[in-house]
């Protein structure tokens, strides 16, 4: 299987922009820079609550761009390129932090339990995607499949309706999704 | 259930096809699969017509995964996404803080962030580790993040401990610049594996002893020695970190404003390697950070921890009230005098452990004989075999003892001769055999030493009895006692195996590891 080596920052995400827009990479630097902006504003203090649902930084990044004027305002068209800017935040983070290149030494029942304690969730996620790479490169809609569900959190619905198909679809392909990464991790 | 029209695929045979076509295929019967949820996979695969081994295989394996994922990935990262990018970087790539540039972020933990930095004027790369901005706000987090720089500070004459160049602020962040150490934890080895070789467990039981040692020798308790808090140098030499818990005169501090400076995050970590006493909330001296060297070394030495359980608190109930499983246990070919340091460190009663961890130094290093290399894996489970071979000879010597009389009382003359000898022989041979026996109970460390030293009086013991028996079988065989005669005969004969075969199989096994010096 062709491992495709993603050490850097933005670049080398393997990805055709199905919509047919251009500039996907523009957009997701930008995407990509607001969320970080908000992020860290939460942080400083300058905006209220210690707590900052996922969603809700990504519609508060989706608003700003879009009051900006930024010619692809469509919602769900943004929460593709919002989920990959998530991604690649969340990714990035877990690199600087050090994160496991492998899942080394562990079992399937682990492997669960691992991901359930969130400490490690975040060490592994250099593993998951890297794999989640190798899943694009069979199908791209389960990879962005897992981009909404699992990096930015989007609910069943909102994402079933981001990638115009129905609800009931959508759970079988998340499940298809599960079992294809979970058999790529465990076996690594 | 019929087969469904959606599935144009079932009728396609014999046809090479691309990967992409295949994993249509497989996706297709995957997400069907899912929908009528057939009871027999193989069969319901016939049932679609699905004819292509690779596709069958891949949509088994598939649903065989997706079953057995369980939670995996069912709660978004998303949750913890704003913590996790919010608390990424305080301090950015190449910030200036006073004489130091930040090169990058090498750790982090309850309390703060730790850095790599150069300090440019010195052209040296230096540790910079900081307070957590939350918690930078909160005096008490201050004061405990200042005693670790000058309990460090007042230690950092030895070589085993990090040298503080300077404390300062960064925009109200307090900050301590101290040695880099560039190597891993004691706990990344411990997880990382293999067990150490006996020698290297020496070496680091010797290096960290003497550290803490020296931190005894100037009045300081480290209270939170652990693992993490344990580097090991790219060149090898050991480094103690995180004073920040020391109390600098043992009664500072205190218990109660210790648990309030304990922070949430560090609690866990913390707990797992408290003595039963500061566990309790008493305070702690320098017998507490005897015990947590103890805990560290047995979980060094064994890879697990002594007071093992699948729950943390099972842990602390098991520090408070359980004996911890004997080292040699999880790892026979220790030194029996590095266990039974192990176990006076991890004494429940502080009275029971050294005073502190000089004496544990000196009781390291003359006590210990020097550690064998490419020691025989544990054959602990063998020393029962031992002891059951023990046991079972001295009940052959009751019989053959008791043969012996009633030979005598059949006929007498030379049988009251062999008689007296067999008893005699008996009674120094199960001696000797119960001295060994206490001897491996509780003196284990003189085992060796005692069981050459007996080894001939042994012998020659049980070969008067055999012998005695094979003469008493004679007797029996003419005196036309025929099937007496067999017994003795056999007895005897087995006594002498025993001795000169059996026994000697079994001891090797057992003890061969520690015997090959």
């Amino acid at each position: 299987m062709n491992h495709s080596p993603r050490t850097t920052t933005m670049a080398p995400i393997p990805v055709s922009d199905t919509t047919g827009r251009g500039g996907a990479d523009d957009h997701m630097q930008a995407v990509y820079n607001e969320l970080r902006r908000i992020a860290a504003a939460y942080l400083r203090g300058e905006r209220p609550g210690r707590t900052l649902q996922a969603t809700a930084l990504v519609h508060e990044a989706y608003l700003r761009l879009a009051g900006l004027g930024q010619p692809w305002v469509d919602r769900n068209h943004f929460l593709g390129i919002a989920a990959r800017a998530m991604r690649q935040i969340l990714v990035d983070g877990a690199r600087a932090r050090g994160a496991q290149k492998r899942w080394a030494g562990m079992d399937r029942v682990s492997l669960t339990e691992t991901l359930i304690a969130a400490k490690h969730e975040d060490a592994m996620l250099s593993a998951l995607d890297d794999a989640l790479v190798r899943l694009g490169e069979v199908d791209q809609e389960l990879a962005r499949i897992v981009e909404m569900r699992y990096f930015a959190g989007l609910s069943i619905e909102d994402t079933a309706t981001a990638l115009d198909i129905s609800p009931a679809t959508l759970k079988r392909r998340w499940a298809l999704a599960r079992g294809w990464l979970f058999r790529e991790l465990s076996a690594s | 259930m019929g087969t469904r029209p959606g599935l144009a695929v079932s009728g396609i045979e014999r046809v090479v096809m691309t990967p992409d076509e295949r994993w249509k295929r497989v996706k297709a019967l995957f997400e069907l699969a899912l929908e009528q949820m057939p009871p027999n996979i193989d069969a319901w695969l016939d049932q679609q017509g699905e004819t292509d081994e690779d596709v069958r295989a891949d949509v088994l394996s598939l649903l065989r995964h997706q079953e057995r994922s369980g939670s995996f990935l069912n709660t978004p990262i998303a949750d913890q996404a704003p913590d996790l990018i919010s608390e990424s970087h305080p301090l950015q790539e190449g910030q200036v803080v006073d004489k130091y540039t930040i090169v990058r972020e090498l750790g982090r933990g309850g309390m703060g962030h730790v850095y790599l930095a150069t300090e440019p004027s010195l052209k040296r790369q230096v540790a910079l580790k900081t307070l957590a901005p939350e918690l930078a706000a909160n005096p008490e987090y201050r004061e405990r993040f200042i005693r670790e720089a000058r309990a460090a500070a007042a230690l950092e004459h030895h070589s085993g401990i990090c040298t503080v160049y300077s404390y300062g602020e960064v925009d109200g962040t307090p900050y301590i610049a101290h040695e880099f150490v560039d190597g891993r934890t004691l706990r990344a080895e411990i997880e990382e594996g293999p067990l150490p070789s006996l020698e290297a467990i020496h070496q680091t039981a010797v290096s960290l002893a003497d550290t803490l040692g020296f931190a005894h020798q100037h009045g300081i308790t480290h209270r939170d020695f652990k693992p993490e808090n344990i580097m090991r140098a790219t060149a090898g030499r050991l480094k103690v970190l995180d004073f920040g818990l020391a109390s600098v005169t043992t009664s500072a501090g205190g218990p109660a404003s210790f648990v309030t400076l304990t922070g949430q995050g560090t609690l866990m970590g913390t707990l797992l390697y408290m003595s039963p006493e500061q566990l309790r909330g008493e305070k702690a001296d320098y017998r507490s950070d005897v015990f947590a060297l103890g805990l560290v070394l047995y979980e060094y030495a064994c890879g697990v921890h002594p007071f093992a359980s699948a729950q943390p608190m099972g842990i602390m109930a098991n520090i408070l009230n359980s004996e911890p499983t004997p080292a040699s246990m999880h790892r026979g070919d220790l030194p029996a005098s590095l266990v039974a340091i192990l176990t006076r460190c991890l004494a429940k009663n502080p009275e029971g452990r050294f005073p502190s961890a000089v004496e544990l130094t000196v009781a390291l290093t003359s006590d210990a004989p020097k550690p064998r290399q490419d020691a025989a894996p544990a054959a602990d489970h063998m020393v029962g075999w031992w002891r059951t071979h023990q046991l079972a000879v001295i009940a052959l010597y009751l019989t053959a003892c008791v043969l012996a009389w009633q030979v005598k009382e059949w006929q007498a003359g030379h049988a009251r001769a062999l008689f007296m000898a067999s008893c005699i022989a008996a009674m120094i041979g199960g001696v000797l055999r119960s001295h060994l026996l206490f001897t491996e109970r509780v003196t284990t460390t003189q085992l060796t030493e005692e069981r050459e030293r007996w080894k001939y009086p042994l012998t020659a013991a049980d070969l008067v009895i055999a012998l005695a028996l094979l003469a008493d079988g004679a007797i029996l065989y003419f005196g036309d006692r025929l099937v007496p005669a067999v017994l003795t005969v056999a007895l005897g004969l087995g006594i002498a195996a025993g001795r000169l075969v059996i026994e000697r199989v079994t001891t090797a096994a057992t003890f061969a590891h520690s015997d090959r010096a």
